[in-house]
């Protein structure tokens, strides 16, 4: 009897796990996955992308579309540019992060504010492959048939209140991001998606300048 | 000012109607700046939601204000949850939703060819201002029981959600500009 309960248990906590992510299985050893991406990530020296951003207010029942262009070159240089419905530019370089909306500029130094630092970093690490090594998040990966699911929980309150975890959907084909989906405390979500993606173009740093 | 016959419920043709409108937003405090997008929803059960998000979609906040002066928090960031930031929004955007004025103690003034047509709050006194037919809505004001605190403009669009909306207190450095993003 003891034995059946405890076969009983075990098969609801996989059943459970499973249904997390239908389609998908956790993988309980992810080093192999960890060393793969690490190893693909040493060859991406360049991303560039379009992007869709959809946010979704759950209670509302309303989504929010934008549309731009991404830009990322090693080590840590990101440029996100949002074209619709209202021009936005966010440029990630050298631990300052330059804001462009509309006319006004603003440059944030991350190095006198930790929760930007911490966005800063997400931000990069979501791009470049590093999340898993994040310190700032609990990471577990769910294996499916084309690609992974990294979900991300912080472990620090400040990013907690923001966030209840962030996945990350990495291509099978190129260990690249393809979906970047940010959800909340209390339902609404982020979804990202970087389509067209360009690898190892060249990517003059001026675009990382203001 | 001189206190004049002028029925204060001709302002209500100029309440902004909002089903689902979405403002580019920026938020001036102190030379500080925050820029975002500000939902505006009338909920099928007549409440309104505002809610405020960063261009990245993180939330700033999330507010509903129902009935004739329930107001609800869903959610703010920490930066943000202290009681004079929530009232200090709270009171600016009830101005702007034109709550509390149902007519019971209303009054008009004139100051050279302005109507201020006064409703008393639980302190101070939301006005809104207009030309001597009750034409247009030139401005609206929360004033303190000596002189004016917040003043707000919006200039309306056909579809009676405003096209834009500025708001400014006068005795501290804050400011809130709305520009409405059209539906496509």
């Amino acid at each position: 009897m003891h034995k059946l309960i405890v076969l009983l248990v075990l098969v609801g906590i996989t059943a459970t796990v499973r249904a997390q992510y239908p389609g998908y299985v956790q993988l309980n050893d992810p080093v192999a996955f960890k060393l793969q991406f690490s190893a693909a990530s040493q060859t991406i020296q360049t991303i560039q992308s379009d992007f869709t951003q959809e946010k979704n207010l759950s209670m509302l029942s309303e989504k929010i579309i934008s549309k731009g262009k991404f830009w990322f070159k090693k080590q840590n240089l990101v440029r996100m540019e949002y074209s619709e419905p209202f021009q936005y530019l966010m440029i990630l370089n050298n631990g300052n992060i330059y804001v462009k909306n509309g006319a006004k500029e603003n440059t944030v130094g991350t190095k006198s504010n930790k929760l930007f630092q911490q966005i800063n970093r997400i931000v990069i690490d979501c791009v470049k492959g590093s999340a898993l090594d994040n310190p700032d998040f609990i990471a577990k990966i769910f294996e499916g048939k084309t690609n992974w699911i990294v979900e991300l929980t912080p472990k620090a309150k400040t990013l907690g209140e923001l966030f209840q975890h962030i996945n990350i959907t990495v291509d099978r084909k190129d260990f690249t991001a393809s979906v970047v989906a940010m959800y909340e405390q209390g339902g609404d979500y982020t979804i990202i998606h970087f389509i067209n993606k360009e690898l190892n173009a060249t990517i003059p740093d001026a675009l990382f300048v203001h | 000012m001189e206190k004049i016959n002028s029925d204060p419920s001709c302002i209500q043709k100029f309440r902004p109607v909002f089903q689902s409108d979405l403002y580019r937003t920026t938020v001036e405090v102190n030379g500080k700046e925050i820029t975002g997008l500000l939902l505006i929803k009338t909920m099928p059960d007549s409440s309104i939601r505002i809610v405020f998000s960063n261009e990245f979609g993180i939330k700033f906040f999330d507010f509903e204000f129902s009935g004739r002066d329930q107001f609800k928090i869903y959610s703010i960031v920490p930066q943000m949850d202290k009681k004079p930031v929530i009232t200090t929004l709270r009171k600016d955007f009830e101005l702007l939703l034109f709550k509390h004025t149902d007519t019971g103690n209303a009054y008009a003034l004139r100051n050279n060819g302005e109507f201020f047509h006064g409703f008393p709050q639980e302190s101070g006194v939301n006005y809104y201002v207009t030309d001597s037919a009750c034409g247009s809505l030139i401005k609206m004001q929360r004033a303190s029981s000596t002189k004016p605190v917040v003043e707000a403009k919006f200039f309306p669009d056909k579809t009676g959600s405003p096209d834009s909306v500025d708001i400014s207190h006068k005795n501290f450095n804050f400011t809130i500009a709305l520009k409405h993003i059209p539906k496509k």
